[in-house]
């Protein structure tokens, strides 16, 4: 019994285990397994398969974004079938317009996930490694996402697909919060946004009990099903700030980006 | 806007840099001394360098990349790596 109260998330102390906690650490362990082998056959065959079929580049490049909503949106029903997580995402119809710049705060590895799965058509801002992981490689590539470095590169090709018109899902915490942990807004969406988003738009997602989060391992599932409450707040329109120098402006943004999060997540 | 093509003496950079500087940053001219550290003093990150590289592509119209300013930590450094990259023809 004493393994057990440690397993569930807050060690000994823990609250009791309930939403069939043991079935929850096989489907979540299930999920990676699935993330991995699917990933593999994606990336390696079937994105490759894509690749060959006739069009332009851009058509490629929205048959492989398709491709990996799809294969999201269906990790994401599994999670939530196998009582894994659950999830409500209000607002998600205002997402994927034109040079529209998504943000979202980063509270669990599978943010990018439910936003990737539910967000039509759009590009993001990936860790640098999915281009030296071989079964992401390929596809991260021909789907035109930007990889992130605190690079005046990752700027100016973010900036350069919200001027042409496509949708981008950012981060501006750069990599997930580490709970109890003030996070950090770093000024690269911020100077994105100011260089050539059309609108701004936030989502606030709110994990409980916190889930898939830093430093914490995979297997140690929360003593409950975890519910992921997603929810698109207001437009946020730029232009206002462009009045100042960019430096200025991104300043002034990413300062207006924070106090609209206060609510869900505690800032530096 | 000030432009910066056939300057070589570091007086006439200094004091477009100056200009250029507070008019970006919005900071006080007299804080912009050649002595001044660029992150330190006057709070420039790398995120700002990105938008000061794209002004002086602007100014001097020369392909600048960020390599050639890795090592600059003060005002008087980016006189001198502006001076090298105009003076180079």
């Amino acid at each position: 019994m004493h393994a057990r109260s440690d397993f569930a998330a807050g060690g000994p102390a823990a609250r009791p285990i309930r939403d069939l906690y043991y079935v929850r650490v096989a489907t979540t362990g299930l999920s990676f397994l699935f993330f991995g082998l699917f990933g593999l056959v994606l990336g390696l065959l079937v994105v490759p398969l894509l690749l060959l079929l006739p069009g332009s580049r851009d058509l490629r490049r929205v048959r492989v974004r398709r491709m990996v909503r799809l294969a999201f949106r269906s990790l994401v029903g599994f999670m939530n079938q196998s009582g894994g997580i659950s999830y409500a995402f209000s607002g998600a119809e205002r997402l994927g317009r034109p040079g529209q710049l998504v943000i979202a705060n980063h509270p669990s590895l599978i943010d990018i996930v439910l936003l990737v799965a539910f967000v039509p058509g759009a590009a993001c801002v990936v860790k640098r490694a999915a281009w030296r992981n071989p079964s992401m490689v390929l596809a991260v590539d021909a789907a035109g996402y930007v990889p992130n470095a605190p690079t005046g590169e990752m700027i100016e090709r973010a900036a350069a697909l919200l001027e042409a018109g496509e949708c981008l899902i950012m981060f501006p915490e750069g990599t997930r919060t580490v709970p109890d942990r003030p996070a950090h807004f770093h000024r690269g969406a911020a100077s994105v946004a100011v260089r050539s988003a059309r609108v701004v738009t936030p989502v606030f997602i709110d994990v409980r009990p916190p889930h898939l989060s830093k430093s914490v391992p995979w297997y140690r599932v929360p003593a409950r099903r975890p519910h992921y409450s997603l929810t698109v707040g207001p437009d946020i329109d730029p232009a206002p700030f462009r009045d100042r120098p960019p430096p200025v402006a991104s300043r002034m943004l990413n300062e207006a980006l924070k106090s609209c999060y206060a609510h869900v997540v505690r800032t530096t | 806007m000030p432009v910066l093509p056939r300057m070589h003496d570091t007086d006439a950079i200094l004091a477009e840099l100056r200009a250029t500087l507070a008019e970006l940053f919005e900071l006080d001219p007299a804080r912009i001394t050649p002595d001044a550290r660029l992150s330190e003093d006057l709070e420039i990150d790398s995120i700002d360098a990105i938008d000061l590289m794209d002004r002086l592509r602007r100014q001097t119209g020369r392909r600048i990349s960020i390599e050639g300013f890795r090592s600059v930590r003060t005002v008087g450094d980016l006189v001198q790596a502006i001076q090298a990259l105009v003076s180079e023809g």
